[in-house]
């Protein structure tokens, strides 16, 4: 086919291209807010949006809580609680914003029945972890009212002003929560937020996949290094979880230390699983041990009880165990549900987050989800007797007293946080 | 022009100004540098050290990706050929129609061929079901164990239809009065494929070989949905985590251009070459 040659035409067309794409890149520049971060109180903690910081810039005073350090968050100027007495928004959509399958949609349902006087809709949008949530609500490009997180966010909520302060009057339901959840160390005096649900981390498996009891074993977490179950197994993929199992696995207890060496230990310990026992990295735990592509998997209490609706055809599922340490000294953690400053309802966030504590409501939800709520009405010594646990998983039950012996996931300060990374990302990049 | 600006030059750019950022103090988002003059380098210098430096953990998942793709190229180019071959020489006038059934399949998205894939190949699924007779045979093979062979057969899958309509292309367009007289002539069957149809189709070979492993480079989500296990991560995989982990979106940035930069060396001489045969003619 005839054609001109092609060469000096395009080469033309670049540069023109180039010319153009000039002014389009300086309008993005102007588009770029830098967003400032209001701090509490003090100058300590004013970030320092500048974009000079490199990479690994010394961090702006990031204060983190943790059980020895609990804290009172400030509250910002301009970011006080929402008057008493007021009425919820009518015709309004109450955004929702968190991990696929962690509330029972018929909860929703409810919810807008409920509320159907004020014609409330609920919309549930969904993340995959939480830097992603995190992103997208500081981006404030949709206005979510609600979020589910986890105390290791904490601080940057605060500093990054992206939550708003209750007003205690719009959520009586609280008297019904376990007493330390009422004034939590990471929101003294619950400043800012409503427990949702509490949970261990330890290890499932099917029964008849695996006769051996995992958790007879002198050191049951050794499990992962054991080329016996190569490539039957998993583990989180969630890098404090995994980091934080190996830490305990060779007799540390300080899940969020900063030492070079206990870190750097447990990154050669990953890389050792990795060789051994070629383990899948995945959160779907609580489908694929059900459904047999997994054997075992390091997973959530909440995984295995939920589990029980995923199982074949065919398949007992009192063939599900779940292992974490009997008395307590593992990963315990909880989560918690708080209001956004960005969102559009905030009255009918906190009856929402009332809601979500009432005992009927919190009961139906954990029957669905599997994670137990910390409500007095549902005491954790009953839980099997009363059936809402079965046998097989007693060891799912998260008992109020671990919370004082157990280790939480706490916030990192940042060039800690990037260690973590470092080792997640060679973790995962593979051997 | 305009398109090339909005879709590809302003993202690379875009890129470049991540890359080349810096990060929040406090959220470890990337803050992009718009100034090129002001652009900071860390991100590179620590891609480059996890890649060449002396702790090199990315090399492993770069040579993976680089053989992988070989063998799924190799593999899409042994599936395709006969069967772009017989179709261009022998389905005459429903050509067309062959054609289409043959990538009909592959309307439906990857995501969805994958996830496909993962129900037949599941403990249960009907590949073992085949493979056991039934549960006959005592055979006991969890595909989906993060098993590199099922990762290349899920690219093989994934890509072949793109190695297909080029090489019909290129095919087609030889003329049957070309391999006649090769024939009469008294070229042998072999002698004719290579002396005849294979350099004939060449430009079809580096078209769809170049088509496919693009693609394949950067893909991440094949691993992540047949395998899940990290020994089978591939650059893709890398970018994808760099990019959703915080702080380390500028890591992300740079291996994006490192692999751009690494590809553009044959879409450069596969276009120069296309140029002057185009001039030639």
């Amino acid at each position: 086919m005839p054609s001109p040659p092609r060469r000096p035409v395009s080469r033309r067309r670049l540069l023109q291209a180039s010319a153009l794409a000039l002014p389009g890149a300086w309008a993005l520049a102007a588009c770029a807010r830098e967003q400032p971060l209001s701090g509490p109180t003090g100058g300590g903690s004013s970030a320092g949006g500048s974009a000079s910081g490199g990479a690994t810039s010394a961090p702006a005073e990031l204060q983190i809580a943790s059980p020895t350090n609990p804290v009172k968050w400030p509250i910002n100027p301009g970011n006080e609680p929402i008057a008493s007495g007021l009425e919820p928004e009518a015709n309004a959509t109450l955004r929702l914003y968190n991990y696929p399958d962690y509330l029972d949609k018929a909860v929703i349902k409810d919810f807008q029945k409920e509320y159907a006087d004020y014609n409330v809709k609920v919309e549930y949008s969904t993340f995959n972890d939480y830097p992603e949530a995190l992103t997208k609500i500081r981006s404030g490009s949709i206005p979510y009212d609600v979020t589910f997180m986890s105390y290791n966010y904490m601080a940057r909520l605060v500093y990054g002003d992206l939550i708003r302060p209750l007003n205690h009057e719009y959520i009586p339901n609280i008297a019904d929560v376990w007493e330390e959840f009422q004034n939590p160390w990471y929101d003294q005096e619950w400043q800012y937020t409503v427990p949702y649900v509490i949970y261990t981390t330890g290890i499932g498996w099917r029964a008849d996949l695996i006769p051996e009891d995992i958790g007879a074993r002198p050191n049951p977490y050794d499990v992962f290094w054991d080329s016996k179950y190569a490539g039957e197994i998993a583990v989180l993929d969630d890098d404090r979880e995994v980091i934080g199992m190996t830490i305990l696995r060779d007799g540390g207890t300080d899940v969020n230390t900063a030492d070079p060496a206990t870190l750097g230990a447990a990154r050669d310990a990953m890389l050792e699983m990795l060789s051994l026992s070629q383990p899948r990295v995945t959160i779907s735990g609580y489908t694929d041990i059900p459904e047999g592509v997994l054997s075992l998997s390091q997973c959530w209490s909440g995984d295995m009880i939920t589990g029980q609706s995923y199982m074949p055809e065919g398949v007992d599922p009192s063939v599900l165990r779940y292992w974490s340490p009997p008395d307590g000294r593992g990963l315990v953690n909880s989560d918690f549900l708080c209001v956004l400053k960005g969102g559009e309802n905030p009255v009918l966030a906190h009856h929402f987050l009332n809601y979500m504590l009432d005992s009927d409501v919190s009961l139906k939800n954990f029957s669905w989800v599997g994670y137990q709520p910390p409500l007095r009405s549902l005491t954790p010594d009953s839980m099997v007797a009363d059936g809402y646990i079965p046998e097989n998983l007693a060891g799912a039950v998260v008992k109020p007293e671990w919370f004082e012996v157990g280790y939480p996931v706490l916030e990192l300060p940042p060039e800690v946080e990037a260690e973590y990374q470092a080792i997640w990302q060679q973790f995962k990049a593979g051997a | 022009m305009v398109w090339i600006a909005l879709f590809f030059l302003i993202p690379l750019y875009v890129v470049f100004c991540v890359a080349f950022g810096t990060v929040d103090p406090i959220f470890r988002s990337p803050v992009p540098i718009w100034n090129p003059l002001e652009w900071q380098f860390t991100q590179v210098e620590v891609v480059w050290d996890r890649l060449f430096g002396p702790d090199n953990f990315y090399l492993p998942a770069v040579l993976r990706t680089l053989l992988y793709v070989a063998i799924a190229v190799v593999a899409c180019l042994i599936i395709a050929f006969p069967v772009a071959y017989f179709t261009a020489r022998y389905a005459g006038n429903y050509r067309g129609l062959v054609l289409a059934l043959l990538v009909a399949p592959f309307f439906i998205s990857y995501m969805m061929r994958m996830l496909a894939w993962i129900n037949l190949l599941q403990p249960d699924g009907l590949v073992n079901t085949i493979i056991t007779l039934g549960g006959v045979v005592p055979l006991d093979i969890n595909w989906l164990s993060g098993n590199p062979y099922v990762v290349v057969m899920g690219l093989i899958y994934g890509y072949v239809p793109y190695m297909l309509l080029p090489l019909f292309a290129a095919l087609d367009r030889i003329s049957p009065s070309l391999i006649e007289a090769a024939r009469d002539l008294g070229a042998s069957g072999f002698d004719l494929f290579r002396r005849v149809i294979l350099p004939m189709s060449l430009p079809g070979i580096v078209a769809g070989t170049l088509l496919i492993s693009l693609p394949m480079m950067g893909d991440y989500f094949t691993s992540d949905l047949l395998s899940k296990s990290p020994n089978t991560a591939m650059i893709g995989n890398l970018i994808n985590l760099s990019i959703v982990a915080p702080g380390q979106a500028g890591q992300a940035g740079t291996l994006l251009i490192l692999v751009l930069l690494v590809l553009l060396i044959p879409m450069v001489l596969y276009t120069r070459s296309n140029a002057r045969a185009e001039v030639r003619s």
